[in-house]
């Protein structure tokens, strides 16, 4: 289950199969949507390989994985194929057994969609703030991120539970985790400084094994976004 | 129609709760999102009520069931608020017995998901078209944006199906097709359907994902702008079994009524919404 793989770019031979019994995701060592399946992966214990795509200098085979070229991809033994992180972690609640990460339930599963909802413009909010770090006015951007965060906080405030599906954690913890695992390693932490609430989900998440399995080395994760910033092929196995 | 009611304006009395048994939607006839979930109330055959909302002049109470007014929203007995389209659409289909609309197959799901993804810009293209010809404008760039999006559903639609039909074929055999479709490709031109058996998005039958792209393919007509569809073959034919589905017709929007829905819509006439009720 070694995530710790050189990358596989531009000019490199494609992989084989994928043995009978295992999955395989193509991933990228410090992607946040690639860390939500790994997160599924690892909380369900799906025995699975790992496949790091160099992400500034793209296999010419990896578009036949994902037409769109984007990280995570799953592919299993019979060849089938799932793009998009949040797909590809609900098809991995389906098929394999354990754990259910999503309810059963049909509004509480719509719950948590609805959720998901509501997060959905911080990836890019948090992207953009990652960008502009050395320069002056992120300002206005850090107002629009404490904005969404607050919705998030009134989520938590109006369940009075500790985690965003109920009193253990869930599908919709995972989706969201690795945002906020970066928020905290890139300073951006006052953009959370106003969600009591938040700040204990996000302690109470660091303790679970499959976050903490995961976790990045602050320094590799600095060093990874400094030379991906400026497009450097390298950037994606940093510190291997 | 169900839907055929009055709408609910500012300083309307809010609907009572949802009596057991039934599910309500709050829904404004002439919009596309509603129209899916709609769609997958009639289809699953659910006992449902609709209650129509001004979106123009919407009442202080719908703030209630939707943090930012939006349609679609479902409220079911228990003062359950589900919203998002797409949510709506697979909640019904969870809580509910009866024909599933989602695949059960765990990969045949994530297809459809996946699907959905190719589709996402076309809502926004189709109602930027519709604007800038209401409005007089140009709409040539926004246009030919529309058509490549189409032309990546054709493609998903012609890999999707030969994939499904190859999944049943010995190597040899799918070796054969693969060449025999390079060969009508290119003898033939576009209209190589003759041979496929599969002609909607899901597979043989209809499916959730049939009705999630449906209500923008209906409305391109009466926006004026159906010629999009004339590089498609296979999503005109997709359009043409659409429209023989029961369901599908049973909502199909009548011609006239939305060409006046429109007309007063873009006048800003808070009245457009109840075009074409009875009095």
């Amino acid at each position: 289950m070694s995530g710790s793989a050189r990358s596989l770019a531009k000019g490199s031979a494609p992989p084989g199969p994928v043995p009978e019994g295992l999955i395989r995701v193509y991933s990228m060592r410090f992607c946040p949507y690639a860390q939500r399946t790994l997160l599924v992966l690892t909380a369900k214990g799906i025995r699975h390989e790992i496949i790091n795509i160099n992400l500034k200098s793209k296999p010419e085979w990896f578009f036949k994985k994902n037409p769109f070229g984007l990280v995570p991809v799953l592919e299993n033994s019979q060849g089938q194929l799932i793009y998009e992180s949040a797909i590809t972690c609900e098809y991995l609640d389906d098929v394999y057994p354990g754990k259910k990460l999503l309810p059963d339930d049909p509004y509480e599963k719509a719950r948590q969609k609805m959720v998901f909802e509501l997060f959905s413009k911080v990836p890019s909010l948090v992207t953009s703030l990652l960008r502009k770090q050395n320069e002056e006015d992120c300002s206005g951007q850090k107002e629009e991120l404490r904005k969404e965060i607050s919705k998030l906080e009134e989520v938590l405030t109006n369940k009075k539970t500790t985690f965003f599906g109920g009193n253990s954690l869930s599908m919709i913890d995972y989706l969201i985790w690795p945002w906020f695992e970066r928020m905290e390693i890139l300073e951006l932490n006052d953009c959370v400084d106003h969600t009591p609430k938040l700040q204990l989900w996000m302690a109470a998440m660091r303790k679970d094994p499959a976050v903490s399995a995961l976790l990045m080395e602050p320094k590799a994760l600095r060093g990874f976004l400094n030379l991906y910033l400026q497009n450097s092929p390298e950037a994606c196995d940093y510190g291997l | 129609m169900e839907d055929a009611t009055r709408s609910f304006g500012k300083g309307s009395l809010p609907p009572g709760p949802v009596p057991d048994g039934l599910i309500r939607v709050y829904s404004m006839r002439f919009c596309p999102y509603a129209h899916r979930t709609r769609l997958v109330l009639r289809a699953k055959g659910i006992r449902h009520e609709v209650v129509n909302i001004n979106l123009r002049n919407k009442p202080e109470w719908y703030y209630t069931k939707h943090p930012f007014g939006q349609i679609p929203v479902l409220e079911n007995s228990k003062c359950q608020l589900i919203y998002e389209s797409v949510i709506a659409c697979e909640y019904l289909d969870d809580a509910y017995p009866g024909r599933k609309l989602y695949p059960y197959d765990p990969y045949e799901r994530a297809r459809q998901k996946m699907l959905l993804e190719l589709f996402y810009k076309v809502p926004h293209l189709t109602k930027e078209c519709l604007v800038a010809l209401r409005c007089g404008r140009e709409c040539a760039d926004l246009k030919l944006a529309l058509r490549q999006e189409f032309c990546n559903l054709e493609e998903e639609r012609q890999e999707s199906v030969s994939a499904h039909q190859r999944s049943f074929l010995s190597p040899l055999a799918q070796e054969t097709q693969i060449k025999l479709k390079a060969y009508l490709r290119n003898s033939a031109g576009p209209e190589i359907l003759g041979y496929q058996n599969t002609i909607f998005f899901g597979g043989d039958c209809i499916s959730m994902i049939d009705y999630l792209f449906w209500p923008w393919f209906e409305r391109l007509d009466v926006y004026g702008i159906a010629d999009c569809l004339n590089h498609t073959p296979a999503l005109r034919l997709w359009t043409a079994a659409m429209k023989q589905d029961p369901t599908v017709c049973a909502l199909l929007i009548d011609k006239n009524i939305f060409l006046g829905f429109l007309n007063l819509y873009f006048q800003n006439n808070p009245d457009a919404f109840d075009y074409g009720l009875a009095c």
